[in-house]
């Protein structure tokens, strides 16, 4: 029972790194839709900009803050420079390209994402890279017969505060209003008095700002960071998006847990090497069921 | 100033390229010459996932998938079996396209972008499974060596020359077939659905079978290329066949122009050469891809060479050389 | 654009032709390697090897009576059809005598079978898989040993060392990784039949991802006393600090790709230490003389020495095509492949005697057991 209950604890954490990220590309996925390759690399942007700070800055800021006062600053600084590339990827690679459709938008962002990955490894080199292990918490906490790591209530804690909080932002806010109606109906949406260039400007501020602070929590939690850990948390992302369902942004949240717990039973209980094969059956499956995604709005077709 | 050369150029491209096949291998090495090879495999990917994304609209990012049901069905008929490799040519078209009919069956009537992550899973699918060796027959990560190369008769097709050929006699008998099929009723039909499924299901296309169709041709087509590149590398490994190779096939069709054989051609060129072009670059190289991508797609959204609608090119092309030397 | 490069090319390659043509001109040596790619690290290092061993034969006089060596770089970036077009290219460069060629055994196996269709010497210096040398190919060696000497080195020497019964034996599914872990149990094999020992956990994880604590918890309740994993150090250093975790606590063993100073590096000293390894030798443990002049010029040109095995074997490579262009006074790779496969014994080379099997294996690689010291120092065990 232990063990199931660790494994679930695993899963969760897993998941709630997923969920995450596929919050932020949900938000671009519904709006524009476009399946925003780069949104992985904005992720591992910021792990790398948070590793640099910590490295580089760190005797300068926690001398002053303290320890975690710096984490907090490190986070804030990724986020905010992750905000920036943000909206500048948005306007030089994607702008442009609306007028001509979905598609040219799909090989525009696949672009991106080669370009951003390719520099961080020219900017920081192909080697992995490392989060200084004296500057992150690690103490242990006896729970119940469980022993969890400070680190893992630390991220379980910050991503259920997160998503409670993205979750009223998207449901209740007027900007989480705002894009909302402009994903379900663009042209509608600025009828009502929504402009759609602070929509866009919300969304990729947002999204790539989670997405650092994601990045860095990953790189505390996992200590080493490579340029190519974009790709495959991107590519599950897309997943968690598309299993929470399109247009629904909390769904991909959901989606993101669902998925990292999928994840720990197929590995722990089917078989290691073919966990991301059960993974991607249950997902045809699901689909196959509820072609809408787990909490998908059945969209109308306009004929 | 372009727009005015264009229809001169485009009359001219097919004599053009006629010529630039036959007289290449005169000034080319074998290295330039396994660059054209690869060059050619990749023009029938582009070609085969042509089918499904640029005739008929649908996303298709696992295509890899068919790719290498076709290497490996080669690889292990040819191992185990002794069955000579060009034999296995339809037999891994085959393969790659009754597994296609299989897996998509179910799933055909998902829309856009649900389709597009299903496909994605079923390329991933398909390479983890050739990872993990089920029943022993795919190697594992080793994959599957000891390839015999592949004869015709008493010509033993082993040298960088033969091999050109071969790929692009495969690829010039495709753009033949394909060609007819664009003009056929299934390629209306085709494009019918892609501009308005709603519309073309009203006016008696079973949608359904025509979609499975162009699965099922462009994996075929896939599985042929797999074939070929099984037979030149010698030896087949799950790594030629990741999504990231399926998002370059993606990428062949757009760049070229959805639906426009010419096009895709064209995509291959850019995508598989590029890479050798810029080997000097080093580093930079990937960086210059991807500063590619994006600008291509900003000026050139509609691809290359865009499907030119209405008009029956090839023979339009053909009439007016006839005519002018009449 | 096309045309330039063409152009150019063929010009280079015309000017390379003259110039070893000329009694004077260079003798070219290809290196294929992964420059760029996954194991560029190494790729990288490779290139830096092979050019400070041309440097010191150029410097002892260069061979053939006074010609220079110079090397010629073509990148396999990891892939095997990358590696295969490099292959191409170096072997149908008429002024490269033999190439060094290359790492990682999936992209070294088509590569091989193009050089051995030119007739051209190819050794490889990072590709320890066994079923290379078991193809028939005469003009193909290799200077570094093979997955099944590593594999028995483990079962003969570490289970007795430790006192362990329970083995878990974890790979990460590449070809490299379950070939030694294969090799590994099958080594096993008699001391299994006769029950001293139980391998109680074998299976892999997915390369590339970052959390194992799923298959670890799976491992730990299995209750290994002894844990070795043949993968790579990223994958490596990530498990033994979750392992460390979770609450394993059995002794770590890596295979010769798991432990290096990146793993001490992310995995932290705390965690490192006392982490085993079994390798060949490191550079820095090399007894031969040849060995601290190569590391000497080495550190003094990159700033420090290799941190893995395989660059100095590459080095070796060009030092032994060197030494046999040099004794046999020919370019033609028949008569290389001959000389090394029946004359080449006892040569001193910076990795110890270079002697080459009938297979075209490299005879007697010896193999340790390295362990991570306290100060984070990969030293040898014992």
């Amino acid at each position: 029972m232990r063990v199931v209950l660790e494994q679930l604890i695993n899963g969760l954490t897993i998941g709630s790194f997923y969920g995450l990220i596929a919050l932020g590309y949900s938000m671009v996925y519904g709006v524009l839709k476009l399946i925003n390759f780069a949104h992985g690399d904005f992720f591992a942007l910021g792990s790398y900009i948070g590793y640099t700070l910590l490295v580089f800055a760190s005797a300068f800021v926690t001398t002053r803050v303290g320890l975690w006062g710096g984490l907090v600053v490190t986070v804030a600084v990724a986020a905010l420079c992750l905000a920036v590339v943000g909206v500048l990827v948005e306007r030089v690679a994607y702008r442009p390209i609306y007028p001509a459709g979905r598609l040219p938008a799909v090989v525009s962002a696949l672009g991106a994402s080669i370009i951003l990955q390719n520099l961080i490894m020219i900017i920081w080199g192909p080697r992995y890279q490392a989060y200084p292990a004296a500057l992150i918490p690690n103490f242990k906490v006896q729970l119940g017969g469980l022993t969890l790591t400070a680190l893992q209530i630390l991220i379980l804690g910050i991503s259920l505060v997160l998503m409670v909080v993205l979750y009223f932002v998207i449901q209740r806010t007027t900007w989480g209003a705002a894009v909302r109606a402009t994903a379900l109906d663009r042209d509608t949406a600025s009828l009502m008095g929504i402009n759609f260039n602070r929509v866009i400007r919300f969304i990729f501020t947002l999204g790539p700002a989670l997405g650092a602070l994601t990045g860095v929590m990953v790189g505390m939690y996992y200590r080493q960071i490579s340029f190519t850990m974009g790709w495959n948390y991107g590519l599950k992302a897309f997943t968690a998006t598309i299993l929470g369902g399109i247009g629904n942004i909390p769904g991909a949240m959901f989606g993101g847990l669902i998925l990292g717990v999928l994840e720990m039973f197929g590995s722990a209980y089917i078989s290691t090497p073919w966990k991301d094969v059960f993974v991607f059956l249950i997902l045809i499956i699901v689909l196959i069921l509820r072609p809408n995604g787990l909490f998908g709005e059945k969209i109308a077709e306009k004929v | 100033m372009t727009a005015r050369f264009l229809p001169t150029l485009r009359r001219l491209a097919l004599p053009l390229a006629l010529l630039i096949f036959a007289g290449f291998p005169f000034f080319a090495n074998d290295y330039l010459l396994d660059v054209a090879f690869f060059f050619g495999i990749y023009s029938l990917l582009g070609l085969s996932l042509n089918i499904v994304l640029g005739e008929v609209g649908l996303y298709d990012l696992g295509h890899a998938g068919f790719y290498a049901i076709g290497a490996y069905a080669t690889a292990i008929l040819n191992t185990r079996f002794g069955i000579p490799v060009l034999l296995l040519l339809p037999v891994s078209a085959i393969a790659a396209g009754v597994f296609a009919f299989l897996v998509t069956s179910p799933i055909i009537h998902l829309r856009g972008d649900y389709l597009c992550i299903v496909t994605i899973g079923m390329g991933e699918i398909v390479r983890l499974a050739l990872i993990n060796n089920p029943l022993g027959l795919t190697g594992g990560p080793n994959g599957v060596y000891g390839i015999d190369t592949p004869t015709l008769g008493f010509f033993a097709i082993d040298s960088s020359l033969a091999y050109y050929i071969l790929v692009w006699v495969v690829v010039g008998a495709s753009i033949i077939a394909l060609r007819r099929l664009q003009r056929s009723r299934i390629g209306r039909a085709w494009n019918c659905i892609r501009e308005d499924e709603v519309a073309a299901q009203a006016t008696g296309i079973n949608v359904r079978s025509h979609k499975l169709l162009a699965f099922v041709l462009g994996a075929a087509l896939a599985g042929v290329a797999g074939n070929l590149y099984a037979t030149k590398l010698l030896v087949v490994s799950p790594e030629s066949f990741t999504f990231w190779e399926s998002c370059l096939m993606f990428s062949i069709v757009l760049i070229g122009g959805m639906g426009s054989v010419p096009g895709v051609i064209i995509g291959a060129a850019a995508i598989s050469l590029f890479p050798e072009v810029f080997r000097s670059f080093a580093n930079y190289r990937m960086v210059i891809f991807g500063v590619a991508m994006i600008l291509m797609m900003m000026f050139r959204p509609g691809g290359l060479w865009p499907r030119r609608r209405g008009g029956t090119e090839a023979r339009d092309l053909l009439q007016r050389l006839w005519r002018r030397n009449a | 654009m096309k045309k330039l490069v063409l152009l150019a090319s063929i010009l280079l390659s015309a000017v390379a032709l003259v110039a070893s043509a000329a009694d004077n001109g260079p003798v070219l040596i290809g290196l294929q390697g992964p420059i760029t790619g996954a194991w560029a690290y190494e790729g990288q290092m490779a290139k830096q090897a092979t050019e400070i061993a041309a440097a010191l034969i150029n410097q002892k006089g260069g061979i053939l009576g006074g010609r220079q060596i110079q090397i010629v770089v073509e990148d396999d970036a990891g892939q095997p059809q990358t590696g295969a077009l490099a292959a191409t290219k170096l072997s149908g460069n008429k002024a490269v005598v033999a190439a060094v060629s290359s790492y990682g055994s999936s992209i070294t196996e088509p590569a091989s079978n193009i050089y051995e269709k030119k007739k051209m010497v190819s050794i490889a210096y990072g590709a320890t898989a066994v079923r290379l040398t078991e193809r028939g190919l005469k003009y193909f060696f290799r200077t570094c040993g093979r997955d099944d000497s590593q594999g028995k080195f483990f079962a003969d020497f570490v289970p007795q060392k430790f006192g362990a019964r329970r083995i878990a034996i974890m790979h990460d599914n590449t070809a490299f990784g379950k070939g030694l872990a294969e090799n590994a149990r099958d080594a096993l094999k008699p001391m299994l039949d006769s029950g001293k020992v139980q391998i109680v956990y074998y299976d892999a994880i997915t390369p590339g991802e970052k959390d194992f604590r799923v298959p670890l918890t799976k491992m730990r309740e299995t209750q290994p006393e002894l844990w070795y994993y043949t993968g790579y150090y990223a994958e490596a250093a990530l498990l033994v600090t979750q392992a460390r975790e979770i609450g394993i606590t059995c002794t770590f063993v890596g295979g010769n790709a798991a432990i290096n100073d990146e793993f001490v590096k992310i995995a932290g000293v705390a965690v490192a230490k006392g982490c085993y390894m079994t390798n060949e030798p490191l550079p820095a443990d090399l007894p031969t003389p040849e060995a601290a002049e190569f590391l000497k010029a080495y550190k003094a040109k990159f700033g420090d020495i290799p941190s893995s095995p395989w660059p100095v074997y590459a080095a070796d490579a060009v030092n032994i095509i060197a030494y046999s262009i040099d004794k046999t006074g020919s370019f033609d790779g028949t008569v290389l492949a001959d000389f090394l496969r029946n004359k080449v014994n006892g040569v001193p080379g910076i990795t110890g005697k270079i002697g080459f099997t009938d297979k075209g294996d490299r005879e007697g690689v010896p193999m340790f057991l390295y362990v991570v010291d306290d100060q984070g120092n990969i030293v040898l065990s014992k």
